[in-house]
């Protein structure tokens, strides 16, 4: 049935006209305190070391700016995504807040997010690496501005691998190589050489664009085929029945965290993932814990690329913009803030801010640092925020390709599957 | 709509005991007063947002952009063009068959026999009851992924390997999941044996029955009442199944979607996927689903339920 | 039947054999047996997460086995400083109201309309009894939105109201039906007997049927506790600000896929906000006993 187009303001029928109705009798709005301050509304996900440094920044722009109050919140990100979703339909959105890559587009789209161009005057991209700012456009407006980066790595237990005599992975190796060497190490010591990478849209999708080819065209659609998807699949999938990557009931298991992947339960050599996450891994692979460039093609594209590992941005509804923006420049284009905040958000994007932060790294974040520096410069541009049907696309390959790894389809079923839906969700 | 076809066993109140007109009137003007808070709360709470669901369930709801009318769509697309949509179904149905009647016969059990012990009454039904306290919190998640892992407990003891990783087996960690926190109906039945009055059992001693027959002709009938109450709710609350999913599945429904229930999908779409009128959809598919079933509990339990309020049975 | 009923004596439960009083009681013995054995099964998770709170970051998800190789009590230390700056005890005292609340109001909205539905007349009873068993049937994330709006334009997002107002209006039908339950399990002689007494309504309901479904009622108020203190969604989606968290949110905000989680202090915290719950059940359960057997009624 040809959908009939309801007015905008019969969005939610019955609820707001009786919400209405409720207002009248219901309490005050509460966005701005006592006394003439401006209350800003600052949520983001992340740990409570992240929470404790970002109320320390929060409370120098709070000291350098007595009319402004912010009220900060935080929680994990699964927990997070729910909620900011909820406060955005409710028409609740904060004033400023965290967002991912993959929300972007949607809550750009859906009008939720201010356009950050129009304040110029508070907020400064110079010196903002072109590219990634162009990742928080969307049809020429600067919804989101990044806050770090991140790149994909594989994460290897360099103890274990150079126990096997297989040479170390190394910067420029083609998958073939790698799938060699994973082959050679499984076959050693007896361990999956890997995780099976099949599973991952993210592998897949540095496979892809080493052949010149993306997940998604501009324009929102799929940019591959069911037999790009086919022959990734049948690669991965011959490499699982070898036994050179993990088998299936370890793969089923990987659900976004360290802990219940294959390295991180030591029942597998390596592992892929970005870079910053992959901390995790130190408490559970020892010191060992090393990082390596991503496969690329048999020409020698990488895939791989810089991509945010997060934004901050505004509500469209907020009724501070300018006091939004001036906290948005603040997290990150200031100094002192760079010297609190450290690498708790990632690696960040401002350039000079970088060149700062960086000598003062400890611990993992220096290899992080050291490894994003070692691919500086070879790298693509990274693609354009995915259309928004991608939130739901990745947990579809996912489970898509557990149907081939318990052999359940062939990868060419799966594939088709999953291109007719991706169809589908993105239409 | 078929939910208003549940046939309302206590609408037969007052039998032999027809009301004067006055008093009649007074009860009439005194039940709205009892009622009051919930009419509040079932119009502007439930009925509402309910009412706003079903909308949303023709249109295109995406949570971002206002919604479009789309007619069946969503529906259509739900039964033809859906595997997924199947899948969960079929785990949803085999978790409410495997889990419920498991769940029941064991809390039942476990309160029957808490009810004759004469010592450390106090201490069993606490113990059995501890499971239950955590309810499926992130950190039971963990544990039980530990014990039903490969190498875990369970496989180190039986050796049948992982349970959590391998379709078929998930749902059994799912179902055992929810049989082992049986403390709620289990402390139903055992509010519902404490309202039996003693003097029944005093009388059945000393016509010298036996405790299998005291049990089945005093404390089930006086009990069914209570059976029936577990009975609906706890097949309602599996039909919902969702956060003990994310014991085996981090919510994921793995492996290869064999714990993806139905609450776990309709979330998937809603949330993940930002399709909330296709959620909404399946909302409402549900509703009418449990409906059926507990309309069909409903009727049959006029054969097998013994009220007390009610005379001349 | 009379409407007093046997006060003070609780009679044998489930009626034993006189004869087997003094001597060793084989059966029994086998029950107590059985029983342990099952509860050690039963409750070897329940070790297993108390042990857990106490390993080293490595051995939290990557060992298997039950017992720590040190105890890490750093893990406690982590947890008790609590999270953004909110102590452990704002934490628990925030909880402990919601719980509080909650508790509260079902009992008391509740059993008011459980009585209405279980013993009174009234016009649509039929419609509106299977409507209120309805809206149990209807998944909550799909009116999760329209809720949230509603609680919105309250203005009452980022207050305690959407978590206890709702209690105290019995949208909870779960705990109605149940207590409705219980109410048709008590003989309508009761009433009719006080009503010849020239008792009403309200005096029928506050002083002989409710001290009769006493079992419900703390049923409710064992169940409205646990499950508010546990309910993670609800407190997440309403609550903003960080000094109004519970401790249910904050042993969550430990874990973050996407930085480094703290499984540890999470599940230290996990074992600090079972402790509420387990006062309070043990508390409360000794009330479960003493049913309709022991509260005599003198009409």
């Amino acid at each position: 049935m040809p959908g009939h187009r309801t007015k905008r303001s019969c969005a939610l029928l019955l609820a707001l006209a009786l919400s209405a109705l409720l207002t009248a009798c219901g309490g005050s709005d509460d966005t701005s305190g006592g006394g003439g301050k401006v209350t800003l509304r600052y949520t983001w996900w992340g740990n409570p070391d992240r929470a404790a440094r970002t109320d320390q920044a929060v409370a120098l722009f709070e000291k350098r700016h007595p009319g402004i109050d912010v009220q900060t919140s935080f929680a994990g990100y699964d927990a997070y995504k729910q909620k900011l979703a909820t406060q955005a339909a409710g028409g609740d959105a904060p004033d400023v807040m965290q967002l991912d890559y993959r929300m972007i587009d949607q809550y750009a789209s859906g009008g939720v997010l201010l356009d950050l161009g129009e304040r110029s005057a508070e907020l400064s991209t110079a010196e903002i690496d072109k590219g990634l700012l162009a990742t928080g456009r969307l049809g020429g407006t600067q919804y989101a501005i990044p806050m770090a980066r991140g790149t994909e790595a594989v994460v290897y237990d360099a103890v274990r691998w150079k126990a096997t005599g297989v040479p170390l992975p190394r910067a420029g190796w083609t998958w073939d190589e790698w799938a060699d060497r994973v082959r050679e190490v499984a076959r050693v010591s007896g361990e999956p050489g890997s995780i099976d990478p099949g599973q991952s849209e993210d592998c897949f999708e540095v496979w892809l664009r080493g052949q010149g080819k993306s997940l998604y065209t501009p324009d929102g659609g799929l940019g591959f085929t069911a037999d790009d998807l086919t022959r990734w699949w049948t690669f991965a999938d011959g490499l699982r029945r070898e036994g050179a990557v993990s088998p299936a009931e370890q793969t089923t298991q990987i659900d976004g965290s360290v802990e219940n992947t294959p390295l991180g339960r030591g029942k597998a050599v390596s592992d892929f993932n970005w870079d910053a996450p992959s901390s995790g891994f130190q408490d559970l692979v020892g010191k060992g814990l090393t990082l390596a460039p991503m496969p690329v093609w048999q020409d020698g594209t990488p895939g791989q690329y810089f991509k945010p590992s997060m934004f901050i941005g505004a509500g469209a509804n907020t009724s501070h913009p300018a006091e939004a923006a001036r906290l948005i420049d603040f997290m990150v284009n200031d100094k002192e803030a760079a010297k609190i905040l450290g690498a708790t958000r990632g690696i960040p994007v401002n350039e000079s801010i970088r060149r700062d932060v960086v000598p003062g790294l400890e611990g993992f974040d220096t290899t992080v640092a050291a490894y994003q520096s070692s691919v500086e410069g070879t790298l693509d541009a990274p693609p354009q925020a995915p259309p928004a049907g991608d939130s739901a696309l990745q947990n579809t390959f996912t489970r898509d390709y557990d149907q081939v790894s318990f052999g359940r389809m062939s990868p060419r079923e799966a594939a088709e599957n999953y291109v007719t839906e991706a169809k589908a969700e993105l239409r | 709509m078929t939910t208003t076809d549940i046939p309302v066993t206590p609408a037969r109140e007052g039998r032999g005991t027809p009301p004067k007109k006055r008093g009649g009137r007074r009860r009439e003007g005194a039940a709205w007063v009892f009622l009051s808070p919930w009419v509040l709360g079932a119009s502007v709470l439930t009925l509402l947002p309910m009412a706003v669901s079903l909308y949303l369930s023709f249109t295109d709801y995406d949570m971002f952009d206002p919604p479009h009318w789309v007619g069946l769509r969503n529906y259509t697309q739900m039964f033809t063009e859906d595997p997924r949509y199947w899948r969960s179904v079929g785990s949803t149905l085999t978790y409410v068959v495997i889990a419920v009647p498991l769940q029941l016969a064991v809390a039942l059990a476990v309160a029957v026999a808490l009810k004759s012990m004469r010592r450390g009454k106090a201490f069993y039904r606490s113990a059995f009851y501890a499971p239950s306290l955590l309810g499926a919190s992130m950190s039971i998640a963990l544990v039980w992924r530990a014990i039903f892992n490969d190498g875990g407990t369970v496989d180190n003891l039986l050796g049948t390997g992982g349970w959590v990783n391998r379709p078929g087996w998930a749902m059994l960690a799912v179902a055992l999941l929810t049989v082992w926190q049986f403390g709620a109906p289990m402390v139903i039945f055992l509010a519902g044996l404490q309202q039996i009055p003693g003097e029944l059992y005093e009388a059945a001693a000393v016509d010298g029955a036996s405790r299998r027959r005291q049990f089945l002709s005093i404390t089930l009938p006086m009990l069914s009442p209570v059976v029936f109450f577990n009975l609906v709710l706890q097949t309602i609350q599996a039909f919902q199944v969702f956060t003990p999913a994310f014991a085996v599945s981090g919510g994921k429904g793995g492996p290869a979607d064999s714990t993806l229930f139905y609450t776990l999908y309709l979330y998937d779409r809603g949330f993940v996927a930002s399709h909330m009128g296709y959620a909404s959809a399946m909302a409402w598919v549900l509703l009418l689903a449990i409906g059926a079933v507990t309309a069909v509990m409903f009727r049959t339990s006029r054969s097998w339920v013994f009220y007390a309020d009610e005379e001349g049975r | 039947m009379t409407a007093v009923l046997p006060t003070g004596t609780t009679p044998p439960a489930g009626g034993s054999p006189a004869g087997a009083r003094r001597s060793v009681h084989w059966p029994r013995v086998a029950l107590h047996a059985g029983a342990l054995a099952v509860l050690v099964v039963m409750l070897y998770p329940l070790a297993w997460l108390l042990a857990t709170s106490l390993k080293p970051a490595k051995e939290v998800i990557a060992s298997l086995d039950l017992l720590p190789s040190h105890l890490e009590w750093s893990n406690y230390t982590t947890a008790l400083d609590g999270v953004n700056g909110v102590s452990v005890w704002q934490l628990l005292a925030n909880s402990l109201l919601i719980a509080g609340g909650a508790v509260l109001g079902n009992v008391l909205s509740c059993s008011l309309a459980a009585y209405a539905f279980a013993r009174l007349r009234f016009r649509f009873r039929g419609p509106l009894f299977a409507f209120m068993i309805a809206t149990i049937m209807l998944p909550h994330h799909a009116v999760l939105i329209p809720q949230y709006i509603i609680f919105n334009q309250l203005g009452m997002v980022n207050t305690y109201w959407p978590l206890i107002l709702p209690k105290f209006l019995a949208t909870e039908a779960f705990f109605v039906f149940l207590i409705v339950q219980f109410m048709r399990g008590l003989p309508r002689e009761l009433e009719e007997a006080a009503r010849i007494d020239g008792c009403g309504p309200f005096r029928s309901f506050f002083q002989i049927i409710l001290p009769l479904t006493r079992p419900a009622l703390i049923t409710t108020a064992i169940f409205t506790f646990i499950w508010t203190w546990n309910d993670f969604f609800t407190q997440l989606i309403y609550l903003f600000s960080p000094e109004k968290f519970t401790l249910t949110l904050a042993l969550r905000s430990f874990v973050d896929a996407s930085s480094q989680s703290a499984f540890g202090p999470m599940f230290a915290m996990s074992v600090i906000a079972l402790l509420p719950i387990v006062l309070f059940f043990l508390a409360f359960q000794r009330f479960l006993v003493e049913g309709m057997a022991s509260s005599g009624v003198k009409g």
